[in-house]
């Protein structure tokens, strides 16, 4: 295996990393002898902060690339980086789970890609992704290829004038595109405040920089004596939002432009694809095999223009990925993330579509009880402190405003209860502040808990807990009647619980004596 | 494809076979002894050094004493009543806690690791604690208050099992 040679990253990087230092001193050039700005520290540091980064970051890149090489050998794909410290990578070739390529602007506007290799790695437990920054665009493919269906790279490729979507074997069932109006379910949150912060910010420095009254010109817009204090602030805060609100919305454009969510074929089974992306292009597959179920989240505050996040619960995807791996559509809908889950699922009838039991009046009760004990924590710890000199007796009003919001928490938290075994899923919902409805495959769940508390004894609720190796790795089902918990579990996990069940014994159940062996 | 609702099949869970070891009532003891005297100790050195802060230590102190006691002579005592386990060649079957009680079962299909563990305490008693993972992060099982040779050839006997079961656990 040792002759197989070791090939570098495309050396087009080099002239990328050049271009970039370039374009990263092009601002401080412009500032001093355009603008004519005067060159101290203080009025250039933003200026120099990019150029600084810059250059020291394509400097850093162009490092890399002296000291990396790859290889893909029979069994291992190999890779040996580091400029002081040598590091060594190796992924075995039958645990690849996926091969991603993904685009920055400049990987784009070069023709270039970097690759991803996956291997079921945890991130939990500190490995990092196996990457490949950055290599040309058709040899990308040819990786895929390779490491995907096996087929030897230096095999002819006919189709090499016929665009890179020829390349792929293309017998793809596209389940969802972008639509436009789904940017409005990506405009108002309260992001927009600190991207309108940023926003305004370079817009501010900018216009101070070219030598614009930035205050003058704010001043000059309304009469700000005849509005008053009060509705100066609501009219600023308006308005950026609003700048906020339209950053987001054009954010939401160049991130999922192109979207589309396609099943493909796969090495072994098929693949679940995403693409999207205008200026960074991002491509993940996710292997079917390896989907255990689905997810679909509601946040309470939105819930009336049916918002909607949707979420593949699998093995090997690191949930805590900022390029989130697991999320197969863009914040819309609930009407289209519905369909789209069935689709995806590849069942008839929907488990997320299915009604699901309501929990009893107890786990409302439950729920109460817990409300208003923190309400009167509070009340008594303020109390506390008040006797003590430390706050004013007034703040104790503040601990009794608590309660009816704690209390109509507590209702929607109940409301959002519910669970039913459709098929082969076990579907369960829950959660305040946003409402999870997760349908997980029953034969991926794998330990069964139940869980009783004093209260919920008293009350005749337990929850019931399926653990898996996907997605956050357990599920729960708060507060369901007690009588019917286990039955609940013995059907989440068919045959697991068979040789310890017994037939119910009202009443007398816990006063059961085990024999001893 | 049919959506069963709720009917609930009148069943239950009964408790596993086998109770834990009589010395683990000492352990829980000494574990919450561990932890608490020095807590105390600090907090009523705090008491007699420093005055300006009786008033507010004298209801920690209090607080901290009561839960003391309670998880010194009550929580041992209520936990060796509500511990039991189980391990049949195909799922290993475990109940454990006292104020919140729970009923755990995990398939050997599962199964990842098997091992026996022995802190420092549980050591000079001859004890040990069978934790049994699976690939679920959430999913591992830990049966405490075992005699040390039973859980060595309890771990010894299901890491045989799952060895001999087929697919890769997920």
């Amino acid at each position: 295996m040792n002759a197989t040679p070791w090939r570098r990253l495309h050396s087009r990087m080099i002239w990328v990393d050049a271009v970039q230092s370039v374009v990263s001193l092009m601002p401080t050039g412009f500032a001093v002898w355009v603008v004519g700005m005067e060159p101290t520290l203080g009025n250039m540091w933003p200026v120099l902060a990019i150029a600084a980064f810059g250059v020291l970051g394509a400097t850093a890149d162009a490092l890399r690339w002296v000291f990396t090489r790859y290889r893909v050998t029979e069994d291992y794909v190999e890779r040996r980086t580091g400029v002081f410290v040598r590091r060594y990578r190796s992924v075995r070739r039958d645990r690849i789970r996926s091969v991603d390529t993904e685009a920055k602007l400049r990987h784009r506007l070069s023709g270039l890609r970097v690759v991803k290799i996956g291997a079921g790695q945890q991130s939990s437990a500190g490995e990092s992704a196996f990457d490949l920054d950055a290599v040309h665009t058709d040899d990308a493919a040819a990786l895929r290829r390779e490491l995907l269906w096996g087929e030897a790279p230096s095999a002819p490729a006919p189709a090499v004038d016929a665009g890179p979507a020829a390349l792929e074997p293309e017998e793809k069932q596209v389940l969802a595109r972008l639509r436009p109006g789904w940017v409005v379910y990506n405009m108002f949150n309260i992001w927009a405040y600190l991207m309108a912060l940023g926003l305004l910010w370079g817009a501010y420095w900018l216009g101070t920089a070219v030598g614009f009254d930035v205050g003058g010109f704010i001043e000059g817009l309304v009469d700000w004596e005849a509005l008053g204090w009060g509705r100066s602030i609501v009219v600023g805060a308006l308005v950026v939002g609003a700048v906020g609100a339209v950053g987001l919305g054009v954010n939401f454009f160049t991130e999922n432009w192109n979207f589309e969510l396609a099943r493909v074929p796969g090495e072994n089974g098929t693949l679940l694809r995403t693409r999207q992306g205008l200026f960074k292009t991002r491509e993940v597959n996710r292997d079917d095999t390896r989907l255990r179920g689905i997810q679909i989240s509601e946040p309470l505050l939105w819930r009336w223009m049916g918002m909607a996040d949707t979420n593949v619960v699998t093995t090997g995807l690191d949930l805590w990925s900022m390029s989130q791996p697991t999320t197969i559509l863009p914040r819309g809908p609930i009407g289209v993330a519905r369909p789209v889950a069935a689709a995806v699922l590849g069942v008839h009838e929907s488990p997320l579509e299915v009604p699901l039991a309501r929990h009893p009046r107890a786990a409302l009760r439950r729920r109460m009880w817990w409300a208003t004990l923190t309400a009167v924590a509070v009340v008594v710890l303020l109390g506390w402190l008040a006797a003590n000199d430390v706050v004013p007796f007034a703040m104790m009003w503040a601990g009794v405003a608590l309660w009816p919001i704690a209390v109509a928490a507590a209702v929607v938290a109940y409301r959002a209860l519910g669970h039913a075994v459709s098929g082969e899923y076990l579907v369960v919902r829950s959660g305040l502040m946003s409402r999870q409805t997760t349908a997980l495959k029953r034969s991926a769940v794998s330990t069964v808990a139940v869980r009783q508390s004093l209260l919920q004894r008293r009350l005749g609720l337990k929850t019931v807990a399926a653990m898996s190796a996907a997605g956050w790795g357990a599920y729960h089902a708060p507060d369901v009647p007690a009588d019917a918990a286990v039955a609940l579990a013995s059907e989440a996990a068919p045959g697991l619980l068979e040789p310890f069940l017994v037939p119910q014994t009202s009443g007398a159940r816990e006063r059961d004596m085990p024999s001893r062996v | 494809m049919t959506t069963s609702r709720t009917s609930p099949r009148a069943i239950d869970l009964r408790p596993p076979h086998h109770r834990i070891e009589r010395r683990a009532i000492l352990w829980w003891t000494l574990q919450s002894l561990a932890l608490w005297v020095p807590v105390l100790a600090v907090m009523t050195a705090g008491y007699v050094l420093w005055e300006a802060a009786r008033p507010w230590l004298a209801v920690a102190l209090i607080v901290a004493g009561v839960l003391a006691v309670i998880s010194t002579v009550v929580e041992p005592w209520w936990r060796y009543a509500v511990h039991r386990w189980e391990a049949t060649d195909e799922a290993v079957y475990g109940s454990s806690g006292w104020l919140v009680r729970e009923w755990r079962v995990a398939p050997i299909s599962r199964v990842q690791t098997v091992d026996a563990v022995r802190g420092p305490i549980e050591q000079m008693l001859g004890l040990s604690t069978l934790r049994v993972t699976t690939a679920s992060s959430k999913g591992a099982i830990d049966i405490v208050g075992l005699d040390r040779d039973v859980a060595a050839e309890a771990a010894e006997r299901l890491t045989t099992i799952a060895q001999m079961t087929p697919g890769d656990a997920t």
